[in-house]
């Protein structure tokens, strides 16, 4: 049952990047790029960690996907005919992306785990996770605050900028 | 949990990666090119929660959600810049951005 679930969201995940690569329509593309990152959220869960799964729902599915589509319907103006993008450079860079994803895959394939027999965690992972965000992480997690209020406030000053002119 | 194998959760944060990568190369839209870098951090992602699966300490987790706020910072202020920038050249196609100048 488990595997069956895990190829579903496979295809959920991987069908609408295959069709990003191919379509030319920015609105269909975002929209595509929501159902791959349920997709990826639906494998979080499948992976035993509830926590990251919902923060991928309220994060990307909620947070960034609205700000791609207010960011398509900010810089362009358009009626009926909807908003398409061409292509460039398309066999330079398949080959380049090819030649990193053959070196990937080796790499895969021949890469020792020394780690493979381990456990993973057992118990509240969301409990745990608290826990650590607030004794060993303490500082990373006071120095993220603050770079989430810097990026606060400096994304509505630069937006603001852009208006008044 | 499930019986598949690690190896088959990270060929598919690769694929996400390349995928994500050859989007960034060849779309000529500034919103494609931010889905593209959303792509790779999702890959990373994936690949931070695979690993933490043998990982007693969690750290794994701990990481993902970081870089998923860094992700979130990230899109907020690539999307400020690029309506300054698409309201300067009138335009969202990055070849007719040629200047370095305001």
């Amino acid at each position: 049952m488990t595997d069956v679930l895990i190829i579903v969201f496979t295809a959920m995940t991987v069908l609408p990047v295959l069709y990003l690569l191919f379509t030319k329509d920015v609105i269909r593309a975002a929209f595509g790029f929501v159902l791959s990152l349920l997709g990826i959220a639906g494998l979080y869960v499948l992976l035993n960690s509830e926590l990251m799964a919902v923060v991928q729902l309220l994060i990307y599915a909620g947070g960034v996907i609205v700000l791609l589509l207010f960011g398509i319907m900010l810089t362009k103006r358009t009626g009926d005919e909807g908003i398409f993008t061409g292509h460039r450079n398309v066999w330079l860079s398949s080959l380049v992306v090819l030649l990193l994803g053959g070196m990937l895959f080796r790499w895969l394939i021949t890469a020792s785990r020394p780690n493979a027999d381990q456990k993973e965690f057992a118990g509240d992972q969301v409990r745990e996770i608290g826990v650590l965000f607030l004794t060993d992480y303490i500082i990373a997690f006071e120095v993220i605050a603050v770079l989430l209020l810097v990026a606060l406030v400096g994304a509505s000053f630069l937006a603001n900028k852009s208006s008044q002119k | 949990m499930s019986t598949l194998p690690i190896a088959y959760f990270l060929t598919l944060s690769g694929f996400l990666l390349l995928a994500g990568l050859l989007i960034v190369l060849i779309k000529r839209n500034v919103i494609f090119v931010l889905i593209g870098i959303e792509l790779m951090l999702n890959a990373a992602n994936l690949n931070l929660v695979v690993f933490s699966r043998y990982d007693p300490t969690l750290a794994g987790q701990v990481f993902a959600i970081f870089s998923v706020v860094i992700a979130a910072a990230e899109a907020a202020i690539a999307l400020a810049i690029l309506l300054n920038v698409v309201k300067y050249y009138k335009s969202s196609d990055l070849d007719e951005f040629n200047l370095l100048e305001h």
